[in-house]
């Protein structure tokens, strides 16, 4: 199989990753649960994690990076600890389900800072239209799932700091590929999976915590204050109810010293090589239309992509009955295809990893060509 | 023996203010606190020797670690330490 859904979840891992969670399963328990070998291995490897990528992503210090299942689930508490039911929040025009939905079941006054695909200047000016005073949060993913637009976070995380407005950056589909500065930024949170470009397994993902007091989404055991029957305030523990997913943190950890072995530029440099060679091959096939910027820089490892004769699910399934992997349809972004003017067809996603070669890409392409000629004929 | 506890308020700061110790030559065990020590239940604790409790603290207020609570442990009883 040709693997291109990475933007979905990093199907191939490093050898490293398995094995750290084979690790894991055989000889640790729960950090925080007990002061025995089996404990006190598991708290070393979750504190390791902790410390890694707080450097990978310049975090206040260890205890700020939180464990989550995904990040969906960090960018809700993310989101309900900053906008209370009805507050005003202003999303860029790219975001996932994973924001939109959580601020629909507050009910949250959004304003949407649209703006062409490709166009950094123009996101931005929409952000500073609409980032006023007592606005709760500002909330921007940071390349869209759909697309692989690469969005202003920095300059948008300065209008948030002068404007005095919480900041959440949904770093998802550029967590492992794009440098990332917490610090610099001064972001109140950062939300990125494990799964993705961090080549953690599934069922993992981290919440960056910035000086803003976090509300917990669930309450239970943290192995602190057992006492006490409110959730600790501290960090990590205010966000950790319940046992650990310890295979999953050792994959993590495991994915994240690969990448940072094999460096977060050479990995993003590979994948905009992958993007331009499809982009420029697909373009040449009959009645097809791609979403891409060129060489202008603006766009990850992601690319989406329509045929005028194809449904984009027929397609997708096409390419999988010739051992393609790629994700047809809306994406889990309804809002992305509607900026971008695709939501009635949906599109046909390609998206990268480190793993992924360009022979794969002309493969994928004159697979991608006989299908089209195979409904012409 | 004489020893220091110092008391965490979980695994995490536990193992970071060992770590920080460790980077500063200054070696700590880390064990569950007993439960006589803690008012609000489950804590670890950092055991150090009693001459290592000046530079520890300084090395440890330096990383922003500063501890809440120090035990001195002599004649099998605990004593909390004020500093």
């Amino acid at each position: 199989m040709i693997y291109f859904d990475s933007a979905a979840t990093t199907f191939q891992k490093p050898p490293a990753v398995a094995k750290a969670m084979e690790e894991a399963l055989h000889t640790m328990s729960s950090p925080g649960r007990g002061g025995h070998p089996a404990a006190m291995r598991a708290a070393e490897a979750a504190l390791t994690c902790r410390e890694e990528l707080a450097e990978l992503f310049h975090a206040q210090n260890p205890e700020r990076v939180v464990f989550t299942h995904n990040a969906t689930h960090a960018l809700n508490i993310a989101i309900k600890t900053l906008v209370a039911p009805g507050g005003r929040v202003v999303i860029s025009g790219y975001e996932h389900n994973a924001v939109t939905r959580p601020l629909h079941a507050l009910g949250a006054e959004i304003h949407v800072a649209a703006a062409p695909l490709f166009s950094p200047e123009e996101v931005l000016a929409s952000y500073q239209r609409l980032v006023v005073p007592g606005t709760a949060a500002v909330i921007c993913c940071h390349v869209s799932n759909v697309f692989g637009f690469i969005q202003p976070i920095e300059e948008i995380a300065k209008l948030c700091r002068e404007r005095n407005v919480p900041f959440i950056v949904d770093a998802s589909q550029s967590a492992g590929i794009l440098p990332i500065d917490m610090e610099a930024m001064g972001a109140a949170f950062i939300a990125m999976p494990g799964h993705k470009g961090l080549y953690g397994p599934q069922g993992t993902g981290v919440l960056l915590c910035g000086d803003v007091q976090p509300i917990p989404l669930m309450q239970g055991g943290t192995g602190s204050q057992s006492l006490q029957q409110e959730m600790p305030d501290f960090l990590p523990d205010a966000l950790e109810a319940g046992t650990h997913n310890m295979p999953g943190i050792c994959g993590l950890l495991a994915g994240v010293r690969f990448l940072r072995k094999k460096g977060i530029e050479a990995i993003d440099h590979q994948e905009r090589i992958l993007v331009s060679l499809a982009a420029s091959g697909l373009s040449a096939l009959p009645g097809v239309h791609v979403f891409s910027n060129g060489n202008k820089g603006a766009q990850s490892g992601v690319l989406s992509f329509t045929q005028e004769e194809w449904d984009v699910e027929e397609l997708g399934e096409a390419l999988a009955r010739q051992g393609i992997a790629v994700r047809a349809g809306l994406h889990c972004a309804p809002l992305a295809h509607q900026t971008a003017g695709s939501l009635a067809t949906g599109t046909v996603r390609i998206s990268f990893s480190a793993f992924n070669t360009t022979q794969e890409v002309r493969k994928f392409l004159r697979i991608t060509e006989s299908i089209l000629l195979s409904k012409s004929e | 023996m004489d020893y220091y506890l110092i008391l965490a308020r979980s695994v995490t700061y536990a193992q970071r203010t060992q770590r920080t110790l460790s980077r500063a030559g200054i070696r700590s065990q880390i064990f569950r606190a007993p439960r006589d020590l803690t008012t609000m239940g489950c804590a670890y604790a950092i055991r150090i020797s009693v001459s290592d409790l000046s530079e520890a603290l300084k090395v440890l207020h330096r990383a922003g670690l500063d501890p809440v609570q120090v035990y001195l442990f002599g004649k099998g009883v605990y004593q909390e330490v004020r500093f």
